[in-house]
């Protein structure tokens, strides 16, 4: 439904007297979303994946590469004629604190959206009223006593829930969640995400899950495709579950292994790997952007970029791919 | 009087209270809490358990309008802490209890470089030997994986979120603290960055004979780096006990469901279940009876009125009727 292929973004960070230095956000990225489909991208912070969920979103221009929705490029349109197609992706922010305007109840922030469609398909002030109470009950909260209140008036989770339905009523076909659900308490952190994948059953609209906490992408989309990006490059992609269960590259290898381990519960994976160093965008990338990082790199990783190549299901982009057991086991 | 080894601290009947404008609300009701010298000690709770107000009741440093209305915090060496004052107090600060703040990456002074903050707090212990002092930090920060002579020379601007929090961690141990505590140390850090970090604790922990506190809303941190886990609900310690049994066998209902609304990377995802309801806030916690009744699936007539004591048996502290009264296990209603 939606391809993307070879996206490349660059910010240009503001000169001083030394010149403007550029800085590549991603460097080309390929991707395929499938209606009802679930796409995961996971990776440290900065590492590209807020800026790519915004460009699926149509928040953020792109430089080079291009988006196909439904077999059109959305380089051939002009802008304003990429807003239709772009207004079927709605993406849900990551901080429910502040993605919804204080000062406006929650009926006016769903009423501005809902008036929109209701323009759109012809349909009167009732249908409007009817719609923002089915879809606060399709997210699992009491319309009758959300409708009239203010945002500091609900807990993060009704507010994260909040969001997701003002997603939901311009009908979309995708949803970028993107952190979704990591500033919302622990107890509740996964109600939400269950509301997400119910939402994928039930409406069988295709999410795009953007976190740093591989396990919720499990829950979310098992079934889906997992992407590993790093400095803007995927690295290793593929089948989510196959992706956990047998790592190539060493950076999935890092941070899966990064995760913490429940003792008690499970015992630490018996090959984890540890980055040798932390993360600097300052390492050159003329190379594999891992080696400078990598327990295991050689002279061929520092002298030329590795390409992403498939075998089979699982893609990686790494000359020495071995699969390594660094995820925690059941204790017996 | 600066201790050289790690000491132990015991919190007694600690009542915490807040003042608003429907009267004062306590923060925490009666929490009792041992942490044994040398150990590293988790507090896991949620937003409005009362885990950082705990913490900063072992500085005696709840500001108002929140106020110490009953109980003791003994440390060894200190004395009850929430008997000092003034002087006093700012001298124990620091000196004796190290605290790496919330959100440590955002408590450093912009306008100032980390060296020269780290000269106004020796001065403000009155330190002569300021030079050994920064000796001391370089060599902290050098442990920690960072060049130490750059990090006293930058302002906070020039270092990464996860250099900020060793910086953080840097200033709580630096004057010689035994005791430290950590409130939320890796939050907003990634989880490459977040191990790396809970590893330092964990070797600072050893290497310098550490009493550790480390407050966290995350259950996979605290099962990382903790000989001993307390988990707080509304205001109270509701489960206390060595990490890997909490965690393997937990008893307290809250610590069951939490521990299954964690998405793991092994075994059957879809065994991972949401628990019902919504935690409380300082003004929904019950009056009376259990705080955690309108979630337990346990739920009995006496948890309406009597709020359970802790009650502690082979070394684990639970407060809950449904368990403490059955002498055989409890097979739980399902969460759904």
């Amino acid at each position: 439904m939606i391809t993307a292929s070879g996206i490349t973004k660059t910010y240009k960070q503001r000169g001083n007297m030394l010149g403007a230095r550029a800085v590549p956000a991603l460097r080309g990225v390929d991707f395929a979303i499938e209606k009802g489909g679930a796409v995961t991208f996971i990776g440290e912070s900065g590492c590209g994946k807020t800026t790519l969920g915004r460009i699926v979103a149509g928040l953020e221009s792109y430089d080079g590469g291009d988006i196909v929705i439904d077999g059109t490029p959305m380089s051939s349109l002009k802008p304003r004629h990429r807003e239709p197609f772009f207004r079927r992706i709605q993406l849900i922010h990551q901080d429910p604190y502040s993605a919804l305007n204080p000062t406006r109840t929650i009926h006016q922030t769903l009423a501005a959206p809902l008036a929109l469609r209701a323009k759109q398909t012809g349909r009167g002030k009732a249908w409007m009223e009817e719609r923002a109470r089915e879809l606060l009950a399709l997210v699992g909260i009491d319309p009758g006593y959300v409708l009239p209140r203010y945002p500091h008036q609900l807990s993060g989770g009704m507010r994260q829930r909040v969001v997701i339905a003002r997603a939901l009523t311009v009908d979309p076909e995708v949803l970028v969640a993107d952190e979704s659900v990591s500033m919302i308490d622990v107890s509740l952190r996964l109600g939400v995400l269950a509301l997400l994948k119910d939402l994928r059953e039930r409406l069988n609209v295709s999410v795009l899950f953007i976190t740093h906490d591989i396990a919720t992408a499990r829950y979310i989309g098992g079934d889906g495709e997992l992407y590993v990006i790093y400095r803007g490059q995927v690295v290793e992609s593929g089948p989510t579950e196959q992706v956990i269960s047998g790592p190539v590259h060493p950076y999935t290898q890092s941070l899966l292994s990064a995760i913490p381990v429940l003792h008690g519960v499970e015992r630490p994976g018996p090959e984890r790997v540890v980055p040798t160093e932390a993360l600097n965008e300052a390492h050159p990338d003329t190379g594999c952007l891992f080696a400078r990082r990598c327990p295991f790199r050689t002279d061929r990783c520092e002298a030329a970029l590795p390409a992403l190549v498939s075998d089979g299901a699982q893609a990686h982009a790494c000359y020495h791919p071995q699969r390594r057991n660094v995820i925690p086991v059941e204790a017996a | 009087m600066t201790r050289t080894s790690a000491p132990g601290v015991r919190v007694k009947d600690l009542t915490v209270v807040y003042k608003t404008p429907a009267g004062e609300l306590p923060a925490l009701g009666g929490v009792s809490l041992s942490l044994a010298p040398g150990t590293i000690t988790g507090i896991v709770g949620e937003s409005g358990s009362g885990k950082s107000t705990l913490a900063l009741s072992l500085l005696n440093a709840v500001q108002p309008p929140g106020r110490i209305k009953e109980g003791t915090v003994e440390i060894d060496g200190l004395g009850n802490v929430v008997e000092l004052t003034g002087e006093e107090l700012r001298r124990v600060r620091g000196r004796q209890v190290g605290y790496v703040f919330q959100a440590a990456q955002n408590s450093l002074n912009p306008l100032k470089t980390v060296g020269k903050q780290l000269l106004d707090l020796g001065r403000s212990h009155d330190f002569d030997d300021l030079p050994a002092l920064l000796k001391d930090a370089r060599a902290l920060l050098g442990r920690m994986g960072l060049d130490g002579g750059r990090v006293l020379d930058s302002y906070q601007h020039e270092l990464s979120g996860g250099m900020r929090q060793r910086v953080g961690i840097m200033f709580a141990l630096v004057l010689n603290a035994h005791l430290v505590v950590l409130d939320e140390p890796t939050t907003a850090l990634d989880m490459i960055t977040q191990a790396a970090i809970l590893k330092i604790v964990r070797d600072v922990h050893h290497e310098r004979g550490l009493t550790t506190l480390i407050i966290t809303h995350d259950m996979g941190v605290a099962a990382e780096v903790t000989d001993s886990l307390a988990v707080m609900y509304g205001g109270r310690v509701v489960e206390h006990g060595p990490t890997t049994e909490v965690l393997g066998a937990p008893r307290h209902p809250y610590t069951k469901g939490l521990i299954r609304a964690i998405p793991r990377l092994s075994g059957d995802i879809d065994e991972a279940r949401a628990l019902p309801g919504r935690p409380p806030t300082l003004g929904t916690i019950p009056k009376q009876g259990c705080v955690f009744r309108e979630r337990c699936p346990l739920r009995i007539a006496v948890c309406d009125t009597v709020d359970p004591e802790p009650v502690t048996r082979d070394a684990r502290t639970v407060a809950c009727h449904a368990v403490g009264r059955l002498a055989t296990p409890v097979v739980p209603k399902e969460y759904v």
